[in-house]
């Protein structure tokens, strides 16, 4: 009998409920261009989970760093809930560094 | 130096099991007039993969189960979610659906609309352009 499976599932309920609340903040202030930087993240939270031998934070890293991802997939659509007026709708948003050339890219919705 | 697989099997875990709940209860709710069964199914299976995290000593597959097993319990609650999105307008109805069609006609908000299949496009609609895009057909 091991503890480990659950709680690592415990854990990772709250990383992916903590993906609501930026998703919506992130978007609202950042807005969804920033996604190529989450997406990136979230890749080098994963790769970077391999290199600890402590298997909690291994697992959380790697959980956290799925969410990220997941989470950069979500931004477009929620920046369409703020404009349809479903979420607070902000229009000034800090935007990114190569904001115009990520313009340009399809940003990913699954 | 020895790699520590457990975060990519975790991180794996958590991306494909949100992803094939995110599409699978969108799709299932709405093609499901009774969707108290696949939200029990879920709950169920949900539960057995949680035991099973328990029981293996396998601490990678231990995690995996844990992790699916919290997204299959969080999916039977989603079921429910989406439902109240089909009410709200936010998800597409679908008129084929018996119990959609029993919404449409009880909740003036739902729709055929799928609202998100659009691009952003950086300023807020005007409740005149939200009308206007409820009477044409998307």
């Amino acid at each position: 009998m091991s503890w480990f499976g659950f709680s690592i599932g415990i854990a990772t309920l709250f990383t992916i409920g903590l993906g609501f609340v930026w998703v919506i903040r992130g978007e609202r202030y950042f807005g969804y261009l920033w996604w190529p930087y989450v997406l990136g993240a979230g890749i080098l939270c994963v790769i970077g989970s391999v290199f600890f031998s402590n298997n909690w934070v291994s697992a959380l890293l790697g959980a956290f760093g799925a969410s990220l991802v997941w989470g950069s997939t979500e931004l477009k659509e929620q920046a369409i809930r703020g404009e349809l007026g479903w979420y607070p709708f902000r229009a000034r948003k800090i935007r990114p560094p190569f904001a115009d050339r990520i313009k340009r890219w399809r940003a990913p919705s699954l | 130096m020895q790699l520590n697989l457990i975060g990519l099997a975790c991180a794996a875990a958590t991306f494909f099991g949100v992803w094939l709940g995110h599409v699978s209860v969108r799709k299932i709710e709405r093609d499901v007039e009774r969707i108290w069964i696949p939200s029990a199914l879920a709950l169920v299976l949900g539960a057995g993969l949680e035991i099973a995290a328990f029981r293996t000593s396998n601490l990678a597959l231990s995690a995996v189960c844990g992790i699916l097993g919290v997204t299959l319990l969080w999916d039977a609650l989603e079921f429910y979610r989406q439902q109240n999105r089909v009410r709200e307008g936010h998800a597409p109805a679908n008129p084929h659906n018996p119990r959609h069609a029993r919404i449409m006609a009880t909740h003036s908000k739902a729709t055929t609309i799928d609202w998100l299949d659009r691009d952003p496009r950086g300023i807020p609609y005007s409740n005149e352009e939200l009308r206007q895009s409820k009477e044409l057909p998307a």
